[in-house]
């Protein structure tokens, strides 16, 4: 099938891709280099493949590249500041030993990103029901909610 | 994935032209998180996928006095954190929660839930509960038609080519109500229905009456209507009543065994979650 442009905003600053329909934004990101964003199961169980589109969380191996068009698309590195400082949801991670092997953290900080905007002080069961579709197979989940806990902590003392 | 045409049309009529032009050979798509996936595996394979998330009328949740109105486009998160949802249709409520994930259901819509027609498609119990109408749109102008006529069978529905849903109408419970859907899965996210039941509990002009319908255990979601009819007019179902119940309930059902589990789980399960549903519904309408 024949490449169409797609023109959308990816972490502040506006992108044109080149895509087939079929397309996915997860392989499209990854085509170009976005390659916090992970691919695992290709079929929207793993989480690994996070985006925030317009400041919602999604699966981006169920999204089309082209449904993108004029909309924003937030990735992990779109999180980390302009001197390189990691954002206060990383940085948490980092200090709470919410990584293991990491192919689940960037989408395990877009989730917590998303979730901590919504409900800045979220339950235990509420951050269990937010990252559910996030999953860790080093099962390394009781770091998983300390770095969520910690984080809502640290943006807390930023506000 | 097969390679395939996208059109985003940005009006129903426009959608309806594409869809009719291109016949088997097109597939309309909501949030496409079964679509792209049945696709991928090459269950289907349409040459051209029709995009609908463009078109104004299909977005949105609305309480109108006659009921409500869920529009094709509207994602089972919209579908749960609406007030109105909330307030008069709680069972519907459960059942977009207990769908997938927060990621996936970002992107679900309870249009689309149905139209996959799957036999454990979470929302469909709760849908039969509140005596959902279907809103279709097509080359030969507009119709609708109960759930229970829509769908036919394991991923068949009454649609033909170039017809689309616009949304689904619930009307309102007449009379204070409760309801829930109890869904029995391997684990909490992410799964598909074992067993999927919807209750729903009305004081309405005749009394009490109680509606309850099934997932996941025979080709179409399916109400029990005996099982229902027993109910009727009782507030406080003592143990003897349940067991009738859920004996009517295990008739009206036909499970199969499969990956999930085996006929024999299925129906003591219907069995049991028949009267947990029930109870809860009551307890509900009790603390109000």
């Amino acid at each position: 099938m024949t490449k169409r442009e797609v023109h959308f905003t990816l972490n502040g600053r506006s992108v044109t891709y080149e895509v087939e329909p079929r397309t996915t934004l997860l392989r499209a990101l990854r085509h170009h280099g976005v390659t916090s964003v992970k691919r695992g199961c290709e079929e929207g169980e793993c989480g690994t493949c996070t985006v925030l589109l317009d400041g919602v969380p999604v699966k981006s191996c169920t999204v089309l590249a082209l449904e993108v068009e004029g909309r924003s698309v937030l990735t992990a590195e779109g999180l980390v500041g302009k001197d390189g400082k990691l954002h206060p949801v990383q940085q948490a991670f980092v200090e709470e030993g919410g990584i293991q092997c990491g192919f689940c953290t960037p989408g395990m900080v877009l989730t917590t990103y998303a979730l901590l905007k919504k409900n800045p002080d979220p339950s235990e069961d509420e951050i269990r029901l937010a990252l559910a579709g996030n999953l860790c197979r080093c099962t390394g989940y009781a770091g998983i909610f300390r770095s969520v806990k910690r984080a809502a902590e640290l943006l807390k003392d930023q506000a | 994935m097969i390679a395939f045409e996208l059109e985003r049309p940005r009006s129903l009529q426009e959608a309806i032209s594409i869809l009719e032009k291109f016949g088997s050979r097109a597939m309309p798509k909501a949030g496409g998180t079964d679509l792209l996936m049945w696709m991928k595996d090459r269950l289907v394979t349409p040459e051209v996928v029709v995009d609908l998330s463009l078109i104004p009328d299909l977005a949105g949740v609305n309480l109108s006095k006659d009921g409500l109105r869920i529009g094709a486009m509207a994602t089972c998160t919209e579908v749960l954190e609406s007030a109105a949802v909330e307030d008069h249709f709680p069972a519907l409520r459960d059942a977009c929660l207990s769908h997938s994930d927060w990621l996936i259901r970002n992107r679900a819509t309870v249009v689309g839930n149905v139209c996959s027609a799957v036999p454990s498609g979470d929302v469909m119990p709760a849908l039969y509960c509140y005596d959902a109408t279907i809103r279709i749109v097509g080359p030969r102008g507009e119709r609708s038609i109960p759930i229970n006529k829509f769908i036919l069978g394991p991923r068949k529905k009454d649609m033909i080519a170039g017809e689309i849903v616009t949304h689904v109408f619930l009307p309102l419970p007449e009379g204070k109500s409760s309801g829930c859907y109890l869904k029995l899965g391997r684990r909490n996210a992410l799964d598909l229905a074992q067993v999927g039941v919807a209750c729903v509990a009305i004081d309405g002009k005749n009394g009490r009456e109680y509606r309850l319908a099934y997932g996941a255990v025979a080709p179409t979601p399916v109400r029990a209507l005996e099982a229902e009819k027993a109910l009727q007019g009782i507030k406080a179902p003592d143990d003897a009543i349940l067991e009738k119940v859920s004996a009517l309930a295990k008739e009206a059902v036909k499970p199969i065994s499969d990956v999930r589990a085996g006929v024999e789980y299925r129906l003591a399960m219907v069995g049991e979650l028949t009267k947990r549903a029930i109870d809860t519904c009551v307890e509900r309408l009790k603390e109000e």
